[in-house]
C-alpha cells in the first residue's frame, strides 16, 4: 500500500513504531522474568541449600546452567539472525550446497566435548548422592493420595528407637545427621522432594527407593510431591523438621509416651465421637474400648491406599491434611519458621497449644473435608475402587460433635 | 497475506480453542481440558511457525504460474475416496446391527475418506490444471497424511511383530529377534555402501519385508499365543485347606498331597512346590530373611540397621518384598503367621490362621515373598501365636520355618 501524496510505502513508515513496540514488549517480558525471581517467601528454593546433598546439587547446577545458557544464547541468537536476514522477501532461493566436512566435524566434536565436560562432574555427584552407606538413621517414607506417612522402625540408629513411631505430614530428623529415607508408595507413583535438602526421588508402589537426607542445622524445610498423582497432587505437601540431638530425643520420647485419657468433659465426648466416626480409618495408639480391648483402625477396608494418618500425637505436628493446612496460627507459624537454630527446637516441641491453635481450618476440615481439599469421596463415584475412598469423606458431623472432637484432638500430643 | 497451510492451521487453532472453552465450561473435565488446551497451544505454535515460513514455499506469493496456467480443458481425475466413504458407511451400518466395536472401524474409515474427499474436492476448484490442483491438495494434506500414515504403518508392523514373538517359544523369540536385527543391519550397511542403489530396489525390499511381517503377524495372531504354563501357588493350597476342608482332607487321604496347612508343613506339596520357579524378581530395596546353617532366622533390611533388634519391622498396609534365602542343608519354606482371622467356612464363621509362605526352597536357593500386613502387631497383644517361640512372649506376628523349631523371628507392624 502506498501513500497517494508522498508515494512512500505506508508499511515502511510504520515499521519503526512496530519495532519499538516489539522491543518494549521484549523488555517488559524480560523484566517480568527477573522480578519473578525476587520472591522472598519461597521456602522451596533450590538455590538456597540447607544440607550437604542439596549443596552438591546446587554447586553442580550453576556451572552447567551457565554453559547451557551460553549455548542457548548462541544457538537462538544465530537462529534469530538467520531468520531475520533470510526472511522471505520474494528473493530467489539461495544457492544450495551440500557437505562442509570440516565444519560438520567441528560442530560434532565441540558439543561432544561440552557434554563430556558436563558429564564428568554430573556422574560424580549422581554416584555420591546415590551412596547411602554413610547414613545413621532410617525413616520409612510412604506416599499415598494425598499425604505422606513417616515411620521410624526399631533400630540402633537415630539415637536408638525401641518401638516403631508413626507420624505424617512432618518428618522429624536429627540435624547434621545423614538420614536414610526408604521410600515407597501405597497407590500411585509419587515423588518426594524437599528442595533445600536434596533432589527428587520417585516413590513407586512395590519398590523401595533410597534417598539420603541431611539438614545442616535445626529448622523446618518445606517440600511437595513432585510427580503428578491425581486430583489433589498440588495439596500433597510435606515438611522436614530438623532438631538438635537433645530435642530429637525429647521428640522421640514424647511420641512413645502412653496414651492419656481425655481430661475434660468435651474431650471425653470427643473421644467417643472419634471412636464412632474416625477410628475406622485413623489409628490412635493406646485407645481402648470399655473392656480394655485396643481399638484397631481398618483403613484397608475403607481407603483405596489402605492407610490413613495416625493421629496419636497429632498436636505435636504443625500441619494436617497432607501438610496443606496449619494447626498453628499464622503468627506462631511465622515465629517457628523464622526462629534461629538455637530457638527453633523449643518452639517446635511446644506443639499446638490453646493460644496458638488454628481452630478455623481444622474445624472446616471436620465440617466438610472434600470441599476443602479435592478428593474422590463421593459414594456415587467410587465404583472403580469398589467403594473405597481416596481421601477423607464427608462425615456429616454436627457442630457439637466438631467442638468435642477439637477438644479431644487438642489433647493428642 | 496468509498461505493455504497457515489458514488451515489458524482455522484448526480457532476450532481447538472453541472446543476447549465449550468442553472446559460445559463438561469441566480436568484431563480433557488439559488435553484440548495442549492441542490448542500446539496448533497456535504450528500456525505461527507456518505463517513465518510461508509453507516453506518462497514462491507462495507469486500467483503468475496460477494465472497463466491452462484452465480451458479441465476434467477432474478419478477418486477413490467416495468408494471409501461408502465402505465406511456400510461398515457402520453392519456394526450397529451386529457387533458394535466394528462401528469404530467404520467411523475411522468415514472420517478419513470423508476428509480426504473434501480436501480433494476443494483442491480441484483451485484451477483447471490437474497438476497444480494436485500440488495444492498435497500442500494441505501431506503434512497430516505422512506422519499419521507412517504412525499407522509402524503400529501395524510392531503389532504384527509382537504377535510373532508371542507365538514363538521363549528361546525362538530371542533367535528371531537377533536374526531380524542382523538382517536390518545388513540391509542398512548395503544401502550405505551402495548409495546409488535404485530407490525402486530399496523400496521393493522394504515392501516385501513389511508384507512378510504383517502376513506372519496375521497368521500367528490367528493361531494364538504360545502356551504359558500356570501352576497352583502355595496360597491356593492354603485357601483350599481352609475354605474346603472336607474335599482337602479327602485329597490328602487319596495321597494327592500331604495333610495340613501347606504353610505349616515341611513336606513337599505337588503342583505348588514341585513346579514353582525359585526366582527372585525384586531388585529394589528388598528385605532379606536367612535360614542360617545353625537353623535360626536372621534378617537384613535396607539401610544401616545391621545388627538390629530381635524383630523385623515392616510398614503397615504396604506390600514389602522379602527374599527368603535358605542357607540350611534341607529343603525349607518361610512362613508368616499373622494371627487369626474370621472367615466363612462351609456356611459358618470360623477363626483360622492368617498365613502366607514361600514354596519349598532347595539348599542355597532363594525366593521372593511379598508381605502385606493390614493390622498392627498390637492388635494381637496377649494372643499367643502357636508358631512363635511359645509362652507369653510368643504373642503377635511371627516368621517361622515349618519343621525347624529354632527358626522364629518376630514381625513388628506399627
Amino acid at each position: 500500500m502506498r501513500d497517494s501524496e508522498t508515494g512512500t510505502s505506508l508499511n515502511h513508515v510504520n515499521l519503526p513504531n512496530r519495532r519499538a513496540r516489539t522491543l518494549k514488549f521484549a523488555a517488559l517480558a524480560t523484566a517480568g522474568l527477573f522480578v519473578a525471581g525476587c520472591a522472598t517467601n519461597a521456602p522451596q528454593d533450590t538455590t538456597d541449600p540447607a544440607g550437604t546433598n542439596a549443596q552438591q546439587i546446587y554447586d553442580l547446577s550453576w556451572p552447567i546452567f551457565a554453559i547451557a545458557g551460553l549455548v542457548g544464547v548462541i544457538v537462538f541468537g544465530v537462529l534469530a539472525f538467520v531468520i531475520v536476514r533470510d526472511r522471505d522477501r520474494g528473493q530467489p532461493i539461495p544457492e544450495q550446497t551440500h557437505g562442509k566436512p570440516k565444519l560438520e566435524i567441528a560442530l560434532t566434536i565441540l558439543p561432544a566435548l561440552i557434554l563430556i565436560g558436563v558429564a564428568i562432574p554430573t556422574v560424580g555427584v549422581i554416584m555420591d548422592l546415590d551412596d547411602t552407606s554413610d547414613t545413621e538413621c532410617v525413616v520409612n517414607v510412604t506416599g499415598q493420595q494425598w499425604w505422606w506417612e513417616f515411620d521410624y522402625p526399631v533400630q540402633d540408629g537415630c539415637g536408638g528407637i525401641t518401638e516403631p513411631i508413626v507420624t505424617s505430614g512432618q518428618m522429624v530428623i536429627p540435624a547434621d545427621t545423614n538420614v536414610l529415607i526408604r521410600g515407597t508408595s501405597r497407590d500411585v507413583i509419587h515423588s518426594f522432594w524437599i528442595p533445600r535438602l536434596n533432589g527428587k526421588r520417585d516413590m513407586v508402589p512395590g519398590r523401595v527407593h533410597n534417598l539420603r537426607m541431611q539438614a545442616n542445622e535445626p529448622g523446618i524445610y518445606a517440600g511437595q510431591c513432585a510427580e503428578f498423582c491425581g486430583l489433589s497432587h498440588a495439596n500433597m505437601r510435606m515438611e522436614v523438621v530438623a532438631l538438635d540431638d537433645g530435642d530429637f530425643e525429647t521428640w522421640k520420647a514424647n511420641q512413645l509416651e502412653d496414651y492419656e485419657s481425655p481430661t475434660s468433659e468435651a474431650a471425653l465426648r470427643g473421644e467417643t465421637s472419634f471412636v464412632t466416626n474416625c477410628s475406622r480409618c485413623h489409628q490412635i495408639d493406646g485407645i481402648t474400648d470399655a473392656d480394655g480391648v485396643p481399638i484397631v483402625s481398618r483403613p484397608d477396608q475403607q481407603v483405596y491406599s489402605g492407610a490413613a494418618p495416625n493421629l496419636t500425637n497429632l498436636m505435636t505436628r504443625n500441619t494436617f491434611a497432607g501438610a496443606s493446612w496449619d494447626l498453628i496460627n499464622q503468627d506462631y507459624r511465622d515465629e517457628v519458621w523464622e526462629a534461629s537454630p538455637e530457638e527453633f527446637g523449643d518452639l517446635y516441641l511446644a506443639g499446638v497449644t490453646d493460644d496458638v491453635f488454628n481452630e478455623v481450618d481444622l474445624r472446616e476440615w471436620l465440617r466438610n473435608s472434600p470441599t476443602k481439599k479435592p478428593m474422590y469421596t463421593d459414594p456415587l463415584e467410587l465404583e472403580a475402587t469398589d467403594g473405597l475412598v481416596r481421601g477423607m469423606p464427608y462425615l456429616a458431623l454436627s457442630e457439637d460433635q466438631i467442638d468435642d472432637l477439637l477438644a479431644y484432638l487438642l489433647e493428642r500430643k | 497475506m496468509f498461505t493455504t497451510g497457515s489458514k488451515f492451521l489458524i482455522g484448526a487453532s480457532v476450532m481447538a480453542l472453541i472446543a476447549t472453552l465449550v468442553y472446559g465450561i460445559g463438561q469441566g473435565g480436568v484431563l480433557g481440558t488439559v488435553g484440548l488446551t495442549s492441542a490448542t497451544v500446539a496448533l497456535i505454535g504450528l500456525a505461527t511457525l507456518n505463517a513465518l515460513l510461508r509453507d516453506s514455499n518462497v514462491f507462495s506469493d507469486d500467483e503468475a504460474p496460477v494465472e497463466t496456467s491452462s484452465a480451458a480443458q479441465f476434467s477432474p481425475p478419478s477418486s477413490v475416496w467416495p468408494l471409501g466413504f461408502a465402505f465406511g458407511s456400510v461398515v457402520i451400518a453392519v456394526g450397529l446391527i451386529s457387533y458394535q466395536p466394528i462401528v469404530v472401524i467404520g467411523l475411522v474409515a468415514l472420517v478419513v475418506t470423508g476428509g480426504e474427499w473434501a480436501v480433494q474436492a476443494w483442491a480441484e476448484r483451485a484451477s483447471g490444471n490437474v497438476e497444480h490442483n494436485a500440488a495444492v491438495r498435497s500442500r494441505l494434506s501431506n503434512p497430516l497424511e505422512y506422519p499419521v500414515g507412517g504412525a499407522v504403518a509402524i503400529g501395524i508392523i510392531v503389532f504384527s511383530f509382537s504377535r510373532v514373538m508371542l507365538w514363538l517359544s521363549k528361546t525362538n523369540t530371542t533367535i528371531a529377534f537377533s536374526v531380524l536385527a542382523a538382517v536390518v543391519l545388513a540391509i542398512g550397511f548395503a544401502i550405505a555402501y551402495r548409495p546409488k542403489m535404485g530407490a525402486g530396489a530399496v523400496g521393493g525390499v522394504m515392501a516385501v519385508g513389511a508384507v512378510a511381517v504383517v502376513a506372519a503377524g496375521a497368521i500367528t495372531g490367528l493361531d494364538g499365543e504360545r502356551d504359558i504354563p500356570e501352576f497352583e501357588t502355595t496360597s491356593i493350597w492354603q485357601e483350599e485347606a481352609i475354605l474346603h476342608p472336607t474335599e482337602y482332607a479327602e485329597g490328602a487321604e487319596e495321597g494327592k498331597h500331604p495333610a495340613g496347612l501347606i504353610c505349616e508343613s515341611p513336606e513337599e506339596f505337588p503342583e505348588a512346590d514341585e513346579r514353582a520357579s525359585e526366582t527372585v524378581a525384586s531388585k529394589s530395596g528388598s528385605y532379606q530373611v536367612f535360614l542360617t546353617e545353625d537353623e535360626t532366622l536372621a534378617f537384613d533390611v535396607p539401610g544401616p540397621i545391621e545388627e538390629g533388634p530381635a524383630g523385623m519391622v515392616i510398614p503397615r498396609s504396604n506390600p514389602t518384598n522379602v527374599i527368603f534365602r535358605n542357607e540350611s542343608d534341607e529343603h525349607r519354606r518361610l512362613s508368616i503367621d499373622f494371627g487369626t482371622e474370621t472367615l466363612e467356612v462351609e456356611g459358618e464363621d470360623t477363626e483360622v490362621r492368617h498365613q502366607i509362605c514361600t514354596t519349598l526352597i532347595e539348599p542355597g536357593g532363594a525366593q521372593l515373598l511379598t508381605v502385606e500386613a493390614d493390622l498392627p502387631t498390637f492388635s494381637a497383644d496377649g494372643i499367643v501365636n502357636p508358631n512363635g517361640p511359645g509362652g507369653e512372649e510368643g504373642d503377635g506376628f511371627w516368621l517361622f520355618v515349618p519343621g525347624v523349631d529354632t527358626a522364629t523371628l518376630e514381625l513388628i507392624v506399627p
